[in-house]
């Protein structure tokens, strides 16, 4: 019998719909599906200036806006052969890692909301909102920023705000030992969540999953370690991994991640500290708009004269690898852009590692992927 | 692994049916090669370059072709290469990879959802984003976003 998680379940944290065939209370077979949040990023971005996509950016990923910038900065720098300045990329580095947190602690507030313990989750959505301050402070928005731009970011660092950010990240790592105290000695959380929803690693690289999950499994890839992009080549953190595969592993990386997160902050901080000038490329085509100046009628009406180009990055984004490509073909809008979301094919394979399993253990399952369907669908 | 050296390997296997082996940005380099030689060439990245992950698959509406490109990783080189073919604009059909990557299922579905490329042998082509019986590939540069559209929603049973 197929039976229908979704669009409207509890468990789906978002709009897509999970069918299970079932017999009994075992699952037999699961077909996902995804789209119901599908706005066609990708199409509207072939009619916008590249600035213009960031905005769309932060709607790809409504918890982890500020990653799907820099995927997409990285990527549209290299098509249209623009260097930004280091102190820049330390922010941008800064930023990803602060929202690296943020959503981690959204997905913790999130998951453990669905094992049924009630105080972890306004735990973690408080302690998210210091992160939401923090990024108000320097960007002006909560939840969707515009912040980063082609050539650098929008503005630098206001006053005072190194000293608030040490003083955030501290306080999280004493949170962090709270929840390991209420997680981990839970008889609640450990008997739900040890030893389910198992994927060895190599069924996870053959299936595509990538993030929390497959290093859960053991695996030691992480792309700001196989593939330094960004500064991450010049700082020092270690890679999360857990050997369980299941969902306690799930939980221990992401931990794990904050705490190295912090310790990235830490580093970029003092880097910050140290090191003062520009945030934005001086030497920017003019149609691309300079970072205050509005980008009026006569800019868009400007003969382009810029060279050709392709653009590739791939980001480990808190929910796993993503990727961008951009076809530049010379005009001020890109040809062609294409993401690669990680949590569709995390979903997707889905048909690897729940099947054998009851329905009762479909929420913590799929609560351990950590769902995000704005990119998903994109 | 050096992007000469791969061409050379390439070259000797497959002949002339490998178009080129370009730079690109960031990656190994970008294979251009003839469709025909598809699953092959997939074979020989996957088991003999160690190309294991899948990482993208996606496809882009050119004038007068249909390009579709692949995004592999190899954990033992610690690069990314790129696969592109061209594929004629009226029947863009290319062997599916799911034999060689399971995780092509949900890349090759979005592709054809997309950009209406159909993959040959993929064992569940249906519509990924666009409900089934939709008439139109988004993604296809023919495709306008302000035009209106009629929308026909078939549901499913079963």
């Amino acid at each position: 019998m197929w039976v229908n998680m979704g669009p409207q379940h509890p468990m789906t944290h978002g709009l897509w719909n999970l069918r299970v065939r079932i017999e009994g209370e075992i699952i037999k077979d699961v077909d996902p599906e995804m789209g119901f949040l599908h706005r066609g990023i990708e199409k509207i971005s072939e009619d916008r200036h590249y600035n213009e996509i960031i905005t769309l950016m932060d709607r790809t990923c409504y918890v982890a806006g500020l990653s799907w910038e820099h995927l997409f900065i990285i990527a549209a720098e290299e098509a249209l052969h623009i260097v930004p300045p280091e102190r820049a990329e330390y922010i941008r580095v800064l930023s990803a890692e602060l929202q690296r947190i943020g959503s981690h602690l959204m997905w913790y507030a999130a998951f453990v909301q669905d094992l049924g313990l009630t105080t972890p989750f306004l735990y973690g959505m408080r302690d998210r909102d210091l992160i939401l301050d923090l990024f108000q402070t320097y960007t002006g928005g909560r939840l969707t920023y515009e912040y980063m731009r082609v050539g650098g970011v929008r503005n630098d660092l206001p006053l005072g705000f190194t000293a608030r950010c040490r003083q955030v990240v501290d306080w999280l790592m004493d949170r962090f030992v709270e929840y390991d105290r209420l997680c981990l000695s839970s008889t609640i959380f450990r008997e739900r969540c040890d030893g389910l929803g198992l994927l060895s690693a190599e069924d996870a690289i053959a299936y595509g999953v990538t993030g929390p999950m497959l290093r859960s499994a053991g695996s030691r890839r992480d792309l700001r370690k196989d593939r330094p992009y960004s500064v991450y080549g010049q700082l020092q953190f270690d890679v999360a991994t857990a050997n369980t595969a299941d969902v306690t592993g799930r939980y221990l990386v992401r931990m794990e991640e904050m705490r190295q997160a912090v310790k990235i902050i830490r580093q970029c901080l003092d880097w910050l500290d140290d090191n003062p000038g520009p945030v934005m490329a001086s030497q920017l085509p003019r149609w691309l708009g300079a970072p205050y100046a509005p980008v009026g009628n006569e800019a868009y009406l400007l003969k382009r004269n810029y060279p050709t180009g392709l653009g590739f990055s791939m980001v480990e984004e808190p929910h796993g690898e993503a990727g961008a490509y951009i076809v530049n073909d010379g005009g001020e809008h890109p040809y062609r852009v294409k993401f690669r979301s990680p949590v569709l094919i995390n979903i997707w394979a889905a048909k690897r590692y729940l099947p054998g399993y009851r329905v009762a253990d479909i929420p913590p399952i799929m609560g351990s992927v950590d769902v995000c369907v704005g990119e998903c669908d994109r | 692994m050096k992007r000469d050296e791969l061409a050379a390997s390439l070259t000797a296997r497959f002949g002339d049916r490998i178009l080129g082996v370009d730079a690109f940005p960031g990656l190994l380099g970008r294979v251009r090669f003839d469709s025909t030689i598809a699953l092959e060439l997939f074979r020989a990245f996957r088991d003999d370059l160690k190309f294991v992950h899948l990482t993208m698959v996606g496809a882009t509406d050119w004038v007068d072709h249909r390009e579709v490109f692949y995004v592999l990783w190899s954990d033992a080189d610690l690069v990314y290469v790129l696969l592109s073919t061209n594929l004629p604009p009226d029947a863009p059909t290319i062997a599916s990879a799911v034999p060689i990557w399971p995780s092509a299922n949900a890349h090759e579905r979005e592709a054809w959802d997309l950009v209406g490329v159909r993959f040959e042998g993929h064992p569940d082509l249906r519509r990924i984003f666009m409900p089934e019986g939709y008439a139109y590939h988004p993604l296809l540069r023919s495709f306008k976003i302000h035009e209106p559209e009629d929308l026909e929603v078939k549901v499913r049973s079963d």
